[in-house]
């Protein structure tokens, strides 16, 4: 039993690839009954796994060297698409938008996280029925929480120009104005991810030990100096986590621009996916929507090998 | 002699009770004072987190009160040139407006049908999957957990494309030849809808991650007492792995319901849409009727409060053990 612990804590506290270690009596041994009954029991999940994830990334692959249009003719094309892609102004726009976007959302959204999870850190009932509170938008859907911003944000009946008339300025076309909209998209992001950000960093600063806020008071450290010099340096692992997650769902971001903005005016909202979309299911260029699904994909797939590489690096 | 021993008995009770109040009476007095030394030392730090945490509650609630006002406006109040906050007289007929709107009762047993299916069938093969990876040592368990991982990091909005066409070629369905031309595959059809969302292999890992914490003595007795592998994951582990299942099932509840591409690509029927697609709808019109929108935005989204309001601490649970994959 003890000796069964023990090795379970071991199991646990392997460096980070612990999945790669091969324990010695696994790389020459028979299948046995053990093994079969394992295949059968996973099968199921396989099936799903390889026929929904793994095979489309694979048929995406080839389809983006092919001029596939849902008609008869598949020809390979080579390169093409890839070369095209890249002449492309729509989609090099679209580029543009997804990382201001993406890049503007993570800061306003580490801040404001990290300094809700700040002040509503505590036991006492108020704070808890508040930080439920900053949960809502997180759990409603981006189609309902576009509905809500799509009035806010109405040029002639919104609640934004209301105020604004009210406070005697200027109304603005917000949505309809080529220079705000993107901005617009950013703000509402933002309003929907804090309470994500939040629950994080509340996690975070619950594993902070007390005893160095306590050392920190018998030093006579200000309540700023100790938010500063212990707070921030030991979240720091989990704001590099929250800074990678964030990035990655803003390179993903769709369904508010088809919905509020269908990627304009004039091209300044659409995104990458936005693109793929217009692409694929209204233009019905299959091989091009693969390629640009393929460029997606190696982005993402960058983002998350440095998150992987620093933060091993880290522990 | 008996009657002694009770009375001893209610005054040690007594006693006993007299020094848990006690206790809880200088807990209270210790919490109070905190509050009090809170409130008092107020600092700098303390005004400054506090009023932004004020200002973004007030930012975050203020959306939904807007959203809940204008679903009981009436269109006039809305075209107010002024900001109506409160209406003058709560119109409950817009929710039942805006359900006339459409067929929304249909769109309603859509999403239930889908959510529901991919729940259960997701929790059980997740759980199962996720059981072996953390119990047998299988061959060739190394390969497959990392293709697990890295299927983990692909979006589905990168496989969105390819698995559109596959779902319109699928053969024999749909009027498909078995070669999955001539008809529209499984297009419009509730398996094309549900089959992707049972796919993702982060319920594996969670499940798996839960499952190592277990003793291994428990699968060994089993396993002596002749029990068959799948009789451990079904008598035994089952049973116990209710927390991990709610966090997944609410994450896998969540998402789906929420859902707005997937069903945007696969359908273009009237009767197959769903609340999320059906939402959209209010917006296609030429004149948006803000009042029946706002209160058909409700009425798709109490059931995710609702749930969140009931099972707060795995919602939580289940966001953070999202967080913590790698």
């Amino acid at each position: 039993m003890i000796r069964s612990m023990k090795y379970e804590v071991k199991e646990i506290k392997k460096p980070f690839p612990y999945f790669l270690t091969k324990s010695p009596n696994m790389s020459k041994r028979r299948i046995s009954r053990d093994d079969i009954s394992a295949y059968i029991m996973i099968t199921p999940f396989f099936i799903f796994f390889v026929l929904f994830v793994i095979v489309p990334i694979g048929y995406n692959f080839v389809n983006s060297f092919t001029n596939y249009n849902l008609g008869k003719t598949r020809d390979f094309i080579g390169l093409k698409n890839y070369i095209n892609l890249f002449s492309d102004k729509n989609f090099l726009q679209s580029m543009y938008n997804t990382l201001i976007y993406a890049a503007f959302s993570v800061v306003p959204l580490m801040v404001l996280g990290l300094i809700s999870a700040v002040a509503l850190n505590g036991r006492s009932k108020i704070l808890h029925v508040t930080r439920a509170l900053f949960i809502f938008p997180y759990i409603t859907s981006m189609v309902a929480v576009s509905m809500i911003w799509l009035y806010l944000y109405e040029p002639s009946t919104g609640v934004f120009n209301k105020i604004l008339l009210g406070l005697g300025l200027k109304p603005q076309n917000w949505l309809f104005d080529e220079k705000l909209a993107l901005s617009c998209l950013i703000v509402m992001n933002i309003w929907k991810n804090i309470g994500y950000v939040m629950i994080i960093y509340l996690a975070g600063l619950q594993s902070i030990p007390q005893e160095l806020y306590e050392a920190g008071k018998v030093d006579g450290a200000s309540d700023f100096k100790m938010f500063y010099k212990i707070t921030i340096p030991m979240l720091s692992p989990i704001s590099f986590f929250i800074f990678v997650t964030t990035m990655i769902e803003g390179f993903k971001t769709f369904e508010q621009v088809r919905i509020m903005t269908g990627g304009g005016p004039v091209n300044s909202t659409t995104t990458i996916v936005h693109q793929i979309y217009i692409r694929a299911f209204s233009e019905y260029k299959m091989g091009y929507a693969s390629a640009m699904s393929i460029i997606l994909l190696i982005i993402i797939f960058v983002i998350t090998m440095i998150n992987l590489k620093i933060g091993k690096g880290k522990e | 002699m008996k009657e002694e021993v009770l009375i001893r008995g209610k005054i040690r009770n007594r006693g006993k009770i007299q020094d848990r109040e006690r206790i809880l009476n200088q807990e209270k007095v210790r919490e109070l004072k905190a509050l009090e030394i809170n409130f008092c030392s107020i600092n700098g730090y303390k005004l400054l987190t506090g009023t932004i945490a004020v200002i973004l509650v007030v930012l975050t609630a203020f959306p939904f009160l807007i959203m809940l006002s204008v679903s009981l406006q009436t269109m006039k109040e809305i075209y107010a040139p002024e900001l109506v906050f409160i209406p003058e007289k709560a119109q409950f007929v817009n929710y039942v407006n805006a359900m006339k709107n459409g067929n929304w009762g249909r769109y309603m047993f859509n999403s239930i049908y889908i959510t529901t299916i991919v729940v259960i069938i997701s929790l059980f093969i997740n759980s199962m999957t996720g059981y072996v990876f953390a119990r047998i040592n299988f061959k060739g368990k190394n390969l497959l957990f990392i293709l697990l991982l890295v299927g983990m990091m692909i979006p589905p909005q990168v496989t969105m494309v390819p698995l559109f066409i596959m779902m319109r070629r699928f053969p024999l369905a749909g009027g498909n030849n078995i070669w999955g031309a001539g008809g529209t595959g499984l297009i419009n059809t509730y398996t094309g809808l549900i089959l992707p969302f049972i796919a993702g292999s982060f319920g594996v890992f969670l499940c798996r991650q839960f499952y190592m914490t277990f003793p291994k003595d428990l699968d060994n007795s089993a396993l002596i007492d002749g029990c068959s592998r799948f009789k451990i994951f079904v008598r035994i582990y089952l049973p116990l792995s209710k927390p991990v299942l709610a966090s997944l099932g609410i994450l896998k509840f969540t998402g789906t319901w929420n859902e707005y591409t997937w069903p945007l690509i696969m359908t273009n029927s009237d009767s197959m849409k769903t609340v999320q697609i059906a939402l959209t709808m209010f917006r296609d019109e030429a004149e948006v009727i803000w009042n029946q929108l706002m209160a058909a935005t409700i009425i798709s989204s109490a059931i995710i409060y609702i749930l969140f309001l009931l099972l707060q601490k795995y919602f939580v649970a289940g966001i953070l053990a999202g967080s913590l994959k790698e």
